[in-house]
């Protein structure tokens, strides 16, 4: 379904949602920091700024209660976390990046045992994208096969028209559902031209190439030139779409407390180290060829998809100046 | 509890401790009960299987299920004191509660090894995932061939089971060599003084229609597995388990994959020749 809405519809949609008591969530300016976090009105919502972290906390929160205890003498009294408390969501103004990430973190959290806290979550949000219209040196996601313009993971798709306001293209019930429901904000297309999109300055990867080099490259000196300078801070993990390692800790005293779901990195030391003191993965750079294999291949193997959606947040954030783009160009050069 | 229990993947069954064994010094048993009648009656597990247990307060560790499924009622867990939670696990008592996720992981697959013989070899703290085999088999002796159990630790006072050591000692159908290493034995020891593959070596277990079963420090492992080629067991004869770091045991949390081998879903039971080609990442 295509269809047309103003910048001003757009925000009476939003306001709409909100006053119904939906949760939306959109990118937002927060202490100087643009964040994908919920809005209290739709005036706070940006729309030119790539937030810092990325869209996965709607459904994966940094850090999250799966459940909670209280022990009396020798009882113990456990209480469940109710799906139904995780609020209807609307996520707008996401960028092809984040959206497309959500996908396939489906895959993980859905195969086999199914994780409840992600894809009730899932289930409950309507994802709306928004096309980009400007790129930085760091971003690379045509350069994984995606574009400024990717609908993938988005249920409604805005791209923005010269003059104000968007296009709009639904990819899925969801998004059918919400414009229907909603039908007087939104009007027929006309011909309105649209912004000219980003142009990410990057080659296309051959991802196929990248795969066949590290499916026989496990043990390789370039592991220690491209990551021996890597400080293991794990920042790459805690701001990228894809990544979803996660470690569970309880919180509280003897008496009571909650057990805990955090995001954790691959990065860190204490990652892998067993309790008796033996490491698999002892150095830095064997935890970030394990960065590289997960993205590019270990998820590829398992699922048929890349880790990896070219937002370029680690890029732009590693304080030694590890440039994963770059890392996986030249392994697609080094491939016959 | 809310009625989505059964939904929430990480929330444990809670279980009773129903007995404390002290193995060694730094070494326990729980045996542990059920709280819950129908979880009591539907859990079921297969030899080789893992769960997480919580220490509410401090958090979840891995174990093997170290009891025989064919014991029903009740699951073991034999772990040593090494860190914050299995601290925690020490100091719980009879009558305490216990919060237990699994069982998780592939198993042994038993049913292959019907009428075959079994080499069973242990070092340390490794004896648990084998234990589970043992009696798994012992309580179906009538389709194995020879059973041998080579086990050894550092000293006599490491040695787990001890017990039930003396058990299998006394049984005309099962072979034991117990050892420890050079200067862990006491004036009273009767059994092998020397490292576990040396002691392997001249025990000399013939490889024909048999599967060895084999568990310890990487180190032992490192060296067993060359005495067992030289006895002439193929890298499928040979079973062992790895023992990565885990979190949720459920091939989500990222934590335990040896390449693209996640060992919580894949493993922790692999035939040698599958281990052989893996990356070194365990
Ligand atoms: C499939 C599988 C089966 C297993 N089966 C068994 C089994 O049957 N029996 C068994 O004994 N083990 C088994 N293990 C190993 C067992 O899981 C670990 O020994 C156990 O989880 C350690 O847990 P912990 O929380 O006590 O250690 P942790 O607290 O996580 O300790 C880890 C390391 O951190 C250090 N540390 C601890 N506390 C702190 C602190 N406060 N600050 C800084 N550092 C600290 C410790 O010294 C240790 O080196 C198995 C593992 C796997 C994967
Ligand atoms: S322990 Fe979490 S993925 Fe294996």
């Amino acid at each position: 379904m295509q269809k047309q809405i103003t910048q001003q519809n757009l925000n009476a949609l939003l306001d709409t949602l909100i006053k119904e008591g939906k949760r939306v969530v959109a990118p937002r300016i927060n202490a100087g920091t643009p964040l994908y976090e919920p809005l209290k009105s739709s005036a706070e919502m940006i729309t030119d700024q790539l937030p810092k972290r990325s869209g996965k906390e709607a459904f994966f929160p940094l850090c999250e209660d799966i459940m909670s205890y209280e022990k009396e003498g020798q009882q113990i009294t456990l209480t469940d976390i109710d799906p139904a408390r995780f609020p209807e969501t609307v996520l707008v103004g996401v960028r092809p990046c984040d959206a497309a990430a959500v996908p396939v973190l489906d895959a993980v959290f859905s195969w086999d045992y199914k994780d409840e806290f992600f894809l009730e979550r899932r289930k409950k949000t309507t994802v709306i994208g928004l096309a980009c219209t400007t790129a930085d040196d760091a971003c690379f996601c045509t350069a994984v096969g995606l574009s400024p313009s990717d609908s993938k993971g988005s249920d409604l798709f805005l791209t923005p028209l010269e003059g104000g306001g968007y296009n709009c293209e639904t990819f899925s019930e969801k998004g059918e559902t919400l414009i229907n429901k909603y039908k007087e904000l939104f009007a027929e297309p006309d011909n309105a031209t649209t912004i000219p999109l980003a142009r990410p300055q990057t080659e296309t990867f051959d991802l196929k190439k990248v795969k066949a080099w590290l499916d026989s490259h496990f043990e390789d000196p370039a592991w220690d030139s491209v990551a021996t300078r890597c400080v293991g801070c794990g920042a790459c993990a805690f701001v990228c779409p894809a990544c979803h390692c996660f470690d569970i800790v309880d919180e509280g005293t003897e008496k009571s407390g909650k057990r805990r779901k955090n995001w954790d990195a691959c990065g860190f030391w204490k990652f892998t180290h067993h309790a008796s003191g033996h490491n698999p993965r002892d150095q830095q750079p064997k935890r970030y060829r394990n960065r590289i294999m997960h993205k590019f291949k270990y998820y590829d193997d398992k699922f048929g998809q890349t880790l990896c959606t070219g937002c370029g947040r680690c890029i732009r954030l590693c304080p030694v100046g590890i440039d994963i783009a770059a890392i996986v160009e030249e392994i697609s050069k080094k491939q016959e | 509890m809310c009625d989505h229990s059964n939904q929430n993947i990480y929330l444990p069954h809670l279980a009773t401790v129903a007995e404390v064994i002290d193995e060694t010094p730094d070494v326990r048993t729980l045996k542990l009960v059920f709280q819950d009648q129908q979880v009591r009656d539907s859990f079921s597990f297969r030899a080789g299987q893992f769960a997480e247990y919580s220490a509410f307060g401090a958090g979840e560790s891995t174990f093997c299920i170290a009891s025989s499924p064919t014991r029903k009622g009740y699951i073991e867990c034999c772990f040593r004191a090494v860190g914050r939670v299995t601290e925690e696990l020490r100091r719980l008592e009879p009558g305490d509660s216990i919060g237990v996720r699994g069982p998780y992981g592939n198993s042994f697959p038993i049913e292959e090894f019907y009428g075959k013989n079994l080499v069973f070899v242990a070092g340390g703290i490794a004896l648990p995932p084998l234990r589970t085999l043992i009696w798994n088999c012992l309580d179906l002796r009538d389709k194995f061939g020879d059973i041998t159990i080579v086990y050894g630790a550092r000293t006599e006072a490491d040695l787990v089971y001890k017990r039930e050591l003396q058990e299998w000692e006394k049984r005309s159908d099962v072979r034991l060599v117990k050892t420890v290493d050079p200067g862990g034995n006491g004036p009273e020891w009767d059994g092998q003084v020397g490292f576990v593959p040396t002691v392997l070596e001249q025990a000399a277990p013939s490889a024909e229609n048999t599967v060895a079963l084999v568990c310890g420090p990487p180190v032992m492992i490192k060296f067993t597995l060359p005495v067992l080629e030289k006895l002439g067991f193929s890298d499928d004869q040979v079973y062992t388990t790895l023992e990565n770091r885990m979190k949720c045991g459920l091939g989500k949390c990222g934590r335990c994959n040896v390449g693209n081998v996640y060992v919580c879903k894949d493993g922790p039971v692999f035939t040698a020749r599958q281990v052989k080609a893996m990356p070194l990442e365990y």
